[in-house]
Formats: C-alpha cells, structure tokens, sequence
C-alpha cells in the first residue's frame, strides 16, 4: 500500500451529499470532500440550541416528544463558536447508560427522517452534532451515535460495502481461537444472552431425542460448541446405554470458520472425557444454507435426526427462508430447535425510517444490556460492540445487496411470530416442558437482576429471554 | 455541580513572599540546570532495540521525525491512482505492506488475545482440557506498558494515515481508519494501542466533519470538569499550575489592598480557595479580592462564583465575582472592569479542549491595553499552529508522554485512567485534529505565548525559588515522583514526564503596570 497521491474526486462547492440521487461518479466515489469553508457556528446555533434545549427537556422530565422548541439556551452566548451542551452524565463509561437521557436515540432518528426526506440541510446539521458528540469509548448514548452515525456516513458516500468488507476483514485477521473462545465464555459468564436459547434448545432435544440410540445433530450456530459440552454430560449421566452421537456443525459466519479445527479437537477430547461414542463434522465454505443437502450433511435413515439452529436463519437471505426451512424438512428431523433475537429487520427493509428505528431500539437494548453487565474497561464487550457495528453497516448502508453471493452475512432479524409463521409451513410447534422451563429459570437466577422468562400466552409460541421486560431473544422447538 | 474545594490546598503553605523588589527587577536568564538532555536522533532501526527502556513517547519523537523527513515533497494532482485501485486497496487482503519507514517493519500482525484475567469458568473449556496454545502468556512479557509489536505496528499505520490525511487523500485514510479503529482499544494495556485507539477517532472524526464542511466543536462541559477533577487528584499538572501561578500573584500582589484577578477560563475555580487563604492570612492584612471569572456558560459561572463567594465569606475575606460569559479574545476593555488603585493579575492555565480565549491577536491587545502587574501563564509544551501534520506529531508526542504518565500510576482497567483519557485527553486530541488548525478555525494560533509575551511590551518574571519549592512539594505528593521532571530555566517552570516538558508555569509583567 504505498503512500500514493490518489486524490479523490473534489466535490464542487455546495453539493450535497447523496442518498440515492446519483451524480455520475457516485457509485465509484470513496469519500467525496468538498471544500466549502468551514460554516461558522452561527448559522448552527437553532440546530445545537435545539438538541440542547431536547436535552434541557429531556432533564426535566417534560413529555416533549418530537417538537422543537427553537429557544436559545439562557446560557448559550450568541458569539462563542463553541456550544454549551448540557447533557447530564458524565461520557466516562462508567456509569450505567440505564439513566441516560438517550439524546443519541433522538438526533438518530431525526437524522433518519431528514435521510428520508432528503432535507439536506438538516441532514449535515444532525450528522455534525451527532459526530461531535459520538464516541465509542463512552456512554450508551455516544456508542450508539458512534456506530449509527458510522453506518449513516457510509449510507450516505454510498460506501456501505466497501467499509463492510473491510470492517469484517479486519475483525477477522484479528480473530484467533483463544480471543473468540475468551470472548463467548465472558459473555456466557455476564450475561444469559446465549446460554438462554442453549438451555432451552438442549432441554427440548434431549426429551425430543430420548431413547434413540444413534443421534445426529445438525448444529447451524455460531457459538462456537459451548452449547454441547451440557448435552454430552447429559447424555453421559442417562440412566440407559450411552447413545452415540454424530454433530454436524455448520458454519456460517466467517469469522467462525478459522477456529473450528481447535473446536473440534476440543471437542472430541471432551466427548472422550465423558465416554459418549462421538463424531464430529465441519461444514464450511457453504455460500448459503440453501445449499445444503441431507447428503451433503451426511444423514442416515436410521438416525434421530435434531437441527438446531442458533442465530442462523436470520444469515439467510430473506427470499431463501422458505426453502431452507423446507430443506430442513426433508431431512426428517425429530426435533428443531430454532433460537432468534427478537427484532424485526426483515419486514421492514424496504422503508428505510422504519428499518433504522426498529434497529435503533434493538441495539440500544443490546447496547444497554452489554453496559450493565460487563465492566467499563472490558474489552469483550469493545468486542462485541464491534460486532453490533459491523451488523449496523450492514443493515443500514449496504442496500439489498444482500444476495450478492456473499451470502452467510446478511443479518435480516425477524421476530418469533414471523419465525413461526415460516416454520408452521412445514412443523409444528412443541411446548418447553415445565422441566425445560425450570432449568431455563435457574439459569437466569446465575445472573444480575434484569432478566425474566416470558412464557408464551394463547397463540405464542416458544419462550423470551426478557431484558427489562423487553424481550430480547426467542426459543422455540419443532416437531414434524 | 459541586466544586472540588476540599482543603487539601491547606497542607501546603505558600510561601510569604520577602520584602525583595523581585518585581522591580527586569528579567534575569537563570543559569539552566536543564535536566532535558536532547534525546540522540537515533535511528528507527536502533530504537527497536532500545523499546525496552525507552518509552512509546521517545520511539514517536524518533519515529515522526523520519517520517516528515521522508515525506514526498510533491502531491500533485497528476498521479491519481485509479479508482480500481483504490477500491481494491480498500479491500485488500495484505495490509501490512513495506512502507515508507524502510527497514523498520514488523512481522504481521500479531494474534491478539484479549487477557483481562479472567477465564470462562466453564468446565468444557477449561484448561485442563487438551493442548495449550500460549493463551495465558502476556503479550510482552512484564513490560505490558509498554511498546509491543502490536502496538508499533498501529502507530505506522496511524502515522500514514495522518499523512494521508495530510495530502487530502480522505478514501484512503477513511479506509485506513476504519482499520485502525478495529484493532485497537482504549482498554489495552498497552499505552500505544490506546494512543491509538484515540487518534484514530480524532481522525475519523475529521474525515467526517471535512466531509459536511462544518466544523465546531460541542463541548460537554461537565464531563470535562468531572474528568479534570478526576485528573487533578491522579496527577500533578493542575496543582503544579494553580500552584506555581497563585505563588506568583501572592507576590505579585504583595502590599496591594485592592487586588483584581482575571481569570481567562475559570470552569469551576479550582484554584482560587488555596490562595484566598493565603490573601486572608497574610501579614500585611487581607486584600479587597475581585474575581472575573470567564467561560463558556453563564450558569456554569454563576455557580462558581457563589462558591468562591462563599469559601471568601467563611475566610473573613472582602470578595466580589464578575462573570463574563464571553471570551477574553471577543470582549473589550469595558467589560472588564477594572476599578482605579486595583492591582490587576490576569491568569490563563492555556488547555486544548476548546478554544477558550477566541483570536490570539486581540487577546494580546486586550493584554496590552489592560497592561496587568502580573499575567501568570500556564502552557501545554504543545503548539496549536501549523499544518496539520505538524499538529498531529506534536500531539502525537505530546500525548504519548501523557498517557505514559498515566499508565505508570494507573492499572489498565481502572475507571478513573479511563475518564481522564477519553474525557480530558481525547477530548484535546480531537480539538486539535478535527476541529482546530487555521484551515478551520481561519485564524492563525501563536505557536508560543512566551514569546509573543516577550515580544510585545512585557517583561518576564522570573519564577520565584518559592515557586520552584511549591513545585516540588506538590511533586512529592504524586508516585511515582521520580518519573516526573522538574525543571526550572530561563525564569519558567517546566514541569515533564521523564524528559518531555509538558506544562510550562511562567509569569509576565507589563511595561506600563505600576
């Protein structure tokens, strides 16, 4: 990479950025940079005056919603080019965000509806004080802004997949067993996020598969195996013969793929250890779930069959999921288990505002959760930010170019009840036995305050992981 | 918002002044018993070796150096990359290619993996269980401070990312920032990566506000204050600054009855409750005291002012407040109010969060017209002019040094190191680089107040030896002490970590003050 001269194209003075209107060169312009002279505060002063004046409100407790109140701030001097902000907290991260006044949450989705309207003005106006105040090292507030404004910049230089490959290139050089190992078992340890949907998924599997003697489970996740260890011992502990089990693990994520050899080494090792006859299969270099194939996934007819899928169906291209679920038919499973984090990405894709506020909300959240339970200085949870970050990206700036073969990343969310109406095609749905029910309950009690079950009422189907009464992760189990 | 007034100042006496005219004195150089040796510019190759001993702070000085030498002197606009090019690059599989800095590059990337000490308690995954990979083995060895392959091969990459930026070229320092953002963590232990980490934000934060041609700062002020709070108590730079500044206007305003001090940033006073005692204490009977505070926000100041107001009232001292919510630089002499038979002193502890005082020239002329007994100056060893490249290796260095200071005192995870870094540090380093330079600002910063000083109708001061034994009482107050330098020379104060002057104290009188 030499320290070349490339220029990038010069905007002409005044141009406003694109969103979808196109000047010729858009689609190949990196950053355009325009060389306006830089606008005093003055002309800024309603803008910042007025998120300040949001956030003076915001303080005080008044059910001002989306108006604007185009007062001066008592304290804002007229000539000083600097501009008082007065949110409350301090941006050191060490405090809960749960107080916040979730001003990013407002100038976001202002922002988003200027995008949508093509308000220019307002536009550069929000992207501005949004830069200004957004950092990912402090509070929820600045973390969210940070990394939604990072997707909203990339929206609008039109540089969305560019930044995304780069983005997951970088995550991935960086990725090694022992920091993904380390950092799912920290994440296991603070939080209940992933060990939920295990929890649920092995109660509803081992009472599903009880008395089969060979077992095959297909396992589409990408949690790196910490599901099974549990399952084996359970297996191991049965009061009958120890079944035999084959795991078919499939991988979808990049990032998984590099590790999975040590996985498997691990794997078999603890299967050793706990004396259950063990098999263990990689499937990777897939393009996309649709691929597979009960050959391909090496299936025999006298096995008892289990697909378990872990945040796996939200990687499938939205037009795919009919035909991967019936794939999953015809493998003739005697149980699925389907685990999902409870957002709606998919209906919503085509309406950009709705999109971005639905995406708001999750990963203020998720965002939220992460900040309660881990340390300020964790780097884990740095890490899994970034993740968010990358998905954020993805979601908002890499427009329907989600089928271009790259497959495996595209992360479309869908709610339990859209889930269920897709699975119902081809299954029908099994309670969570009071057992299951129960060990999903104990689980949660390993955890700070915050968590709580939802069972389903009438027509729902499966269990919530609930985050301050948010519900934030779905479990579900299947029958034929 | 609380002020900080605990009376801890009250441990440290200052010194009463004698009856020698210091102040009829003009300026007499100081012989320099410099303990600033000028580093040997060695060469990038021989500073590997010397990683050990020296800091991420010398290997930046030595490493920047070879960098600006080396800089294509050319940028014209007729080698354009073609946009292939640089699309792919954006996407490029080898990104640690050979670079300008030659010989020194180091092997890919180390793995990382992320060490907090703390291991998943899961049985499955426990240690017991099969082969071992290094996981447990600290990256460096015992010397996590500091620099590492890791940590050396971002800082190159930041480096050639501020010179991209430099040249304009924003796609490719985009793309090398959005790198650079993944790989490093303000958590790390070591202080490269989080230097890293920060300067990278700053830089994002400028390609973005480059790109909207808006630039102006939104300033949090009480995060800043909370974070300088937090500062004053870990490290010794403010108190040396308060301190060595108030002994000097002690002096200063010695025999005088009306006394009149102007604060150029107050925030939240800090400083003033060590010398009001000393004022309301003293021998020759307390003064009449008039405050103005200056600043940002009226409600800020007003808030101060009934602080002081009430610490001066509890000290039996005579005191007013006059707020100005104004810079000193945008007012004029009418504001001030400066009563006749007043002895005035005029204060400015000089920092980079925002820009405090407005244009440089007019805060001379009002210097001038005002014509002090005593300005005490406290400057960052940091110069705000020049290029951009020529700001991003002086902050480079700057706050390397500071955040070596940090991390000598302070573990990894503590929330406190955190708060001052991305409240106060960062908060600077983004001044700097994404708001500040006359490109934005339109204005021409001096690059050194003590020379303009000189230049302009005022004589230095030299620091008195009571300043001097008040630096170093507040010295031996922070471990570990003998990491921070002090220096005294040409009549200033420089107080450093290890041989970087970071903040120097220096006080100026004017020609026609009586």
């Amino acid at each position: 990479m030499k320290l070349s001269s490339a220029k990038v194209p010069k905007e002409s003075k005044g141009a406003s950025p694109s969103y979808g209107g196109h000047s010729n060169n858009s689609k190949r312009r990196i950053i355009s940079h325009t060389i306006l002279p830089f606008q005093q505060a003055d002309q800024l002063d309603q803008w910042s005056s007025v998120a300040a004046v949001d956030m003076h409100h915001n303080n005080t407790n008044t059910n001002t919603n989306n108006h604007h109140h185009p007062q001066p701030q008592n304290s804002h001097t007229s000539t000083s080019r600097s501009s008082d902000y007065s949110a409350g907290g301090g941006g050191g991260g060490s405090e809960p965000c749960a107080t916040g006044n979730k001003w990013a949450s407002r100038l976001l989705r202002e922002c988003a509806r200027a995008i949508s309207d093509k308000d220019s003005s307002k536009i550069h106006h929000l992207l501005w004080m949004l830069n200004e105040l957004a950092s990912p090292y402090g509070d929820c507030d600045q973390k969210l802004a940070s990394y939604f404004l990072q997707a909203l910049f990339c929206k609008a230089t039109e540089s969305g997949q560019r930044c995304y490959k780069t983005l997951t290139s970088v995550a991935e050089k960086g990725n090694s067993f022992d920091s993904a190992r380390k950092l799912i078992l920290k994440f296991q340890e603070v939080s209940p996020w992933t060990t939920f949907g295990h929890v649920a998924a092995n109660g509803a599997i081992l009472e599903a598969l009880d008395g089969e003697t060979k077992l095959h489970i297909i396992d589409i996740s990408n949690t790196l195996c910490t599901q099974w260890p549990t399952l084996l011992e359970a297996l191991a502990t049965r009061n009958d013969e120890t079944p035999h089990l084959k795991l078919t693990v499939v991988v979808t994520a990049n990032i998984v793929r590099s590790v999975m050899k040590e996985i498997s080494q691990r794997m078999e090792k603890f299967a050793r250890l706990m004396g259950v006859p063990f098999e263990f299969n990689v499937i990777s270099g897939l393009n996309h779930l649709g691929e597979l194939t009960k050959e391909g996934l090496g299936v025999s007819d006298d096995e008892a069959i289990a697909v378990n899928c872990i945040g796996a169906l939200r990687r499938v291209a939205v037009e795919e999921r009919g035909a991967v679920i019936q794939m999953f038919q015809s493998l003739r499973p005697k149980v699925v288990t389907v685990v999902e984090e409870e957002a709606d990405f998919s209906s919503t894709r085509y309406d950009f505002v709705s999109c971005f506020e639905e995406c708001l909300r999750f990963y203020t959240l998720y965002f939220e959760m992460l900040e309660e339970s881990f340390n300020p200085t964790s780097n884990e949870k740095l890490m899994l930010e970034r993740e968010c970050s990358r998905s954020i990206v993805r979601i908002l700036a890499c427009d329907n170019e989600e089928d271009n073969g790259d497959g495996g990343e595209c992360e479309r969310r869908e709610r339990g009840s859209q889930w269920s109406d897709r699975l119902k095609e081809a299954f029908s749905p099994v309670g969570f036995s009071d057992d299951v029910v129960d060990d999903v309950k104990a689980l949660l009690k390993r955890y700070k305050a915050g968590w709580a079950l939802m069972q389903p009422h009438q027509d729902e189907i499966g269990l919530y992981l609930t985050w301050k009464e948010e519900p934030a992760v779905w479990a579900s189990a299947w029958k034929p | 918002m609380k002020g900080g007034f605990e009376v801890v100042h009250a441990t440290l006496d200052m010194i009463q002044p004698h009856h020698e005219p210091i102040w009829d004195f003009a300026s007499v150089g100081f012989p320099t018993t410099s303990t600033v040796s000028s580093n040997p510019r060695q060469t990038v190759e021989n500073s590997c070796i010397n990683l050990e001993r020296n800091e991420l702070s010398e290997w930046v000085e030595q490493v920047t150096k070879q960098l600006i030498d080396d800089l294509p002197a050319d940028t014209g606009t007729d080698d354009r990359t073609s946009l292939q090019e640089v699309e792919a690059s954006m996407v490029c599989e080898d990104n640690f290619a050979p670079s300008q800095l030659g010989d020194f590059w180091p092997r890919k990337t180390v793995r990382r993996s992320f060490l907090d000490g703390s291991f998943g308690a899961e049985l499955q995954w426990g240690n017991d269980l099969g082969n071992q990979t290094n996981v447990d083995v600290c990256e460096n060895g015992g010397n996590d401070r500091g620099l590492d392959e890791q940590g050396l091969s971002l800082l190159t990459l930041l480096l050639e990312c501020a010179v991209a930026i430099s040249v304009d070229n924003l796609g490719e320092a985009h793309r090398m920032l959005l790198e650079l953002t993944q790989m490093s963590s303000p958590y790390a232990p070591s202080c490269a990566e989080r230097v890293v980490a920060y300067f990278a934000k700053a830089m994002s934060s400028r390609v973005i506000n480059s790109w909207l041609g808006i630039c102006s700062p939104l300033i949090n002020y009480k995060s800043v204050h909370f974070a300088f709070q937090a500062f004053n108590n870990v490290s010794p730079f403010i108190k040396f600054a308060h301190f060595t500044s108030n002994q000097a206007i002690l002096e200063a305003f010695y025999s005088r009855n009306r006394v009149h001090i102007i604060d150029l940033d107050i925030m939240q006073g800090l400083q003033w409750p060590a010398l009001f005692h000393i004022l309301a204490t003293r021998i020759e009977g307390p003064p009449h005291v008039m405050m103005t505070g200056m600043g940002s926000s009226m409600e800020l100041l007003v808030e101060t002012g009934k602080q002081l107001s009430n610490f001066a009232k509890r000290l039996g001292l005579s005191f007013e407040f006059h707020p100005i919510a104004k810079k000193f630089g945008e007012i004029d002499i009418t504001m001030v109010q400066v009563r006749r038979g007043e002895t005035l002193a005029i204060h400015w502890l000089q920092h980079s969060l925002y820009d405090a005082t407005g244009p440089d020239w007019k805060v001379l002329r009002l210097f001038e017209q005002l014509a002090p007994r005593v300005i005490t100056l406290v400057e960052q060893d940091l110069s705000h002019s020049g290029s951009f490249l020529d700001r991003f290796v002086g902050s480079l260095h700057y706050y390397s040094t500071m955040f070596d200071s940090l991390g000598a005192y302070l573990p990894a995870d503590d929330p406190n190191r955190h708060r001052i870094e991305h409240c106060l540090f960062y908060r600077e380093i983004n001044n700097i680089l994404a708001i500040g330079g006359p490109a934005r600002s339109g204005e021409d910063k001096f690059k050194h107040w003590r020379s303009e000083l000189a230049r302009n109708c005022f004589l230095q001061v030299p620091m008195s030896s009571n300043s001097m034994a008040q630096a170093q009482l507040i010295l031996n107050m922070f471990p570990p002490a003998h990491g921070y330098s002090l220096v005294q020379g040409d009549g200033t104060l420089k107080l450093g970590w290890k041989d970087t002057s970071l903040l120097t104290a220096s006080a100026w009188t004017s020609h026609a003050s009586g």
